[in-house]
């Protein structure tokens, strides 16, 4: 009886102690439910709200850090990975704004951001905004960084998508020319080759050009297409 | 445990798995009276993505006397896949039971070439392996080849091992055709090494009749996986190769199946029978067997056994359709996989299942504004890749996202 006694003082006895545990358990997942940032380590957690607080003071959009951060978790990268993606999503930000201007749009910041990012150079994307500053750039900067993510040179690539973005192309061009040099990359045929064989299938649509590309880039010599 | 090649596939995540299974047991083998006995055998596996380590061994209840049965400890551990090319190493130490008289440990390890892609895989394996406390006096050169395929929700496994191993042969070994003479009668009576008891015989007995014999067989084996709801069915085949000197004719061809049936999700009932094959390098001879039991699992860390690998070559469709103000219908066509996900900046980069619509139809209506939007697809919970037929960037991770524009 008196074993028994002692057995429920225990219990009731833990329980105590484990009660204030059990309600810090709940807080932290109720926590991380409501901030997933709150994943990371406090360290990463402080520097990518660092970065968030300059984008701000920058007057650049939020919201592709924050993304960039999510992706990270979600796709379990370790905290300092996190914090370099997020970093180099900020600067190539940065670098976005200061080449198109204030009235470029979420999406098209976004896209040079990525064209950034994969080594085009700043200049070249404020060239071709002040080429057609009425068109949107999205298409093609998106287009842009998938055929350099493909395996196109970088030069071949930027020269050809701004020599059809003088030509006044247009989005379903540049959308056409993407899922041709598919095709062909898969098909067998050097990248390079691929985009610059495409790119003469597309008809001029407007003006001839104006001026070249800021940094004059011209195609590889090695990539020249096939008769 | 470490034997099948689908096993062998890497894990994104850890995973513990323990499991108990209890029931009867009968066996027997030609000649002797069938041993029934209750089994008890606890298993636990963890793996993570490089590293898998497994113990599982059965208490056994014969009269009135608990012993213990056949008994395995594994480590494997694997390289990173480069060119869906990986380097495998596995180590076993297990010990094999029939009966008090006819028991045997052995220690194996064995290193493996493994081509894999998603849905199969080749490998070409080398190894020893030491018996003890038996006929082999050399260590066992092992040489193993083997193919699988995963075909809808069976996986379909062929091996071909091959054994070379010198053995010390009595005049009346258990294994062996009809009692036959291994040795030649210039060799018998001529020991060569002092041996420890065979299955139970004096030692002093064995020296007096054993010689020295270079045995080598062949096997061939295959294996179909299917499980399908509630149902897990494994059947197995096989044919031995070799001179009637190392095969005996019970051993030359074999079948077994096992089913189980999930009656929740940690309890199945679990029943099985055939026929193994003799274990001549552990001078183990054929025997029949039989049981039906109840199998306890539990996951303490959830299930996780995925391809590293997810081709998009897999994905034979991938669209997405406006579906009203904001909304996209997404359609996928993939077959033979049991998940496809998405996440993207548009789920917070929160994974959401897609529902499928068919043999290999998947569909999920996801709100989407006009934009630009990145994505991600996963299949059976594989890597996130692109998916195809949309453009693509660097996510800055070493993978990449898909990009979709939505006009408006």
């Amino acid at each position: 009886m008196i074993a028994l006694s002692r057995q429920r003082v225990v219990f009731v006895f833990g329980l105590l102690m484990a009660a204030p545990g059990l309600g810090r358990a709940q807080d932290t997942a109720s926590r991380r439910d409501l901030d997933p940032l709150a994943r990371l380590s406090e360290g990463a957690r402080y520097s990518i709200e660092l970065l968030f607080d300059s984008a701000r003071v920058a007057g650049l959009p939020t919201g592709p850090l924050e993304s960039k951060a999510l992706e990270g978790i979600s796709k379990r990268v370790d905290g300092r990975r996190i914090v370099l993606a997020v970093r180099a999503v900020f600067r190539s930000l940065r670098d976005a704004r200061a080449a198109l201007g204030p009235e470029a749009t979420p999406d098209e910041l976004n896209a040079a951001a990525g064209a950034i990012r994969l080594g085009i150079p700043p200049a070249e994307l404020g060239h071709l905004k002040r080429t057609h500053h009425e068109k949107q750039l999205t298409v093609p900067l998106v287009v842009l960084s998938d055929l350099v993510t493909r395996g196109v040179p970088r030069d071949t690539a930027s020269t050809t998508i701004f020599q059809l973005w003088q030509r006044g192309a247009a989005d379903e061009d540049f959308l056409g020319l993407w899922r041709g040099v598919e095709r062909d990359i898969v098909s067998g045929t050097a990248p390079g080759v691929a985009l610059l064989n495409r790119a003469r299938e597309i008809p001029p649509r407007g003006p001839p050009p104006a001026a070249p590309p800021a940094s004059g880039a011209r195609p590889e010599r090695s990539e020249t297409p096939n008769p | 445990m470490l034997t099948t090649g689908e096993y062998a596939v890497a894990q994104s995540t850890s995973e513990l798995e323990t499991r108990l299974e209890a029931g009867a047991l009968t066996s027997s083998h030609a000649g002797n009276l069938p041993l029934n006995s209750f089994a008890l055998t606890p298993g636990i596996r963890y793996a993570n993505g490089r590293l898998s380590a497994s113990a599982r061994g059965s208490a056994l209840l014969g009269g009135e006397k608990w012993q213990l049965g056949n008994s395995t400890a594994a480590v494997e551990a694997n390289t990173p896949l480069l060119y869906g090319v990986r380097a495998e190493v596995f180590a076993n130490a297990s010990r094999l039971y029939h009966d008090a008289s006819m028991r045997n440990d052995q220690l194996d390890a064995e290193g493996r070439l493994h081509f894999m892609r998603q849905r199969g895989g080749v490998w070409l394996g080398s190894g020893i392996a030491r018996p003890l406390r038996v006929a082999a006096v050399s260590n066992v050169n092992v040489s193993s080849g083997g193919i699988w395929t995963k075909l809808g929700a069976a996986t379909l496994r062929g091996s071909v091992t091959s054994f070379f191993f010198t053995k010390v042969a009595t005049l009346t070994d258990t294994t062996v055709e009809n009692n036959a003479t291994v040795c030649p009668t210039h060799l018998a009576a001529a020991p060569a090494v002092p041996t420890p008891a065979i299955m139970g015989t004096s030692a002093e007995a064995t020296v007096a009749t054993a010689c020295r014999h270079q045995s080598r067989l062949t096997d061939i084996e295959g294996t179909v996986h299917w499980g399908h709801r509630l149902l897990e069915l494994t059947v197995r085949g096989g044919q031995r190769f070799g001179d009637r000197l190392d095969v005996t004719p019970e051993s030359r061809q074999w079948a077994s199946a096992q089913a189980a049936v999930w009656l929740s999700a940690q309890l199945a009932a679990v029943a099985g029978g055939g026929r193994e094959p003799a274990q001549p390098t552990r001078g183990l001879p054929a025997r029949s067997f039989g049981t039906l039991g109840l199998m306890l699992a539990y996951w303490p860390i959830p299930r996780g056994i995925v391809p590293v690998e997810t081709p998009a070559s897999l994905v034979n469709a991938f669209e997405l359709r406006p579906a009203g103000p904001s909304l996209q219908r997404l359609t996928a066509r993939i077959g033979g996989v049991e998940t496809v996900e998405i996440m993207g900046d548009f789920s917070d980069w929160a994974p959401i299942p897609l529902i499928r619509r068919g043999r290999d139809q998947w569909e999920l209506l996801i709100p989407l504004n006009a934009g630009v939007h990145q994505i991600n697809l996963r299949i059976d919970g594989g890597q996130w890749i692109a998916p195809p037929g949309v453009p693509t960037m660097k996510d800055g991770f070493n993978g990449e996202v898909g990009v979709l524009v939505i006009k408006p």
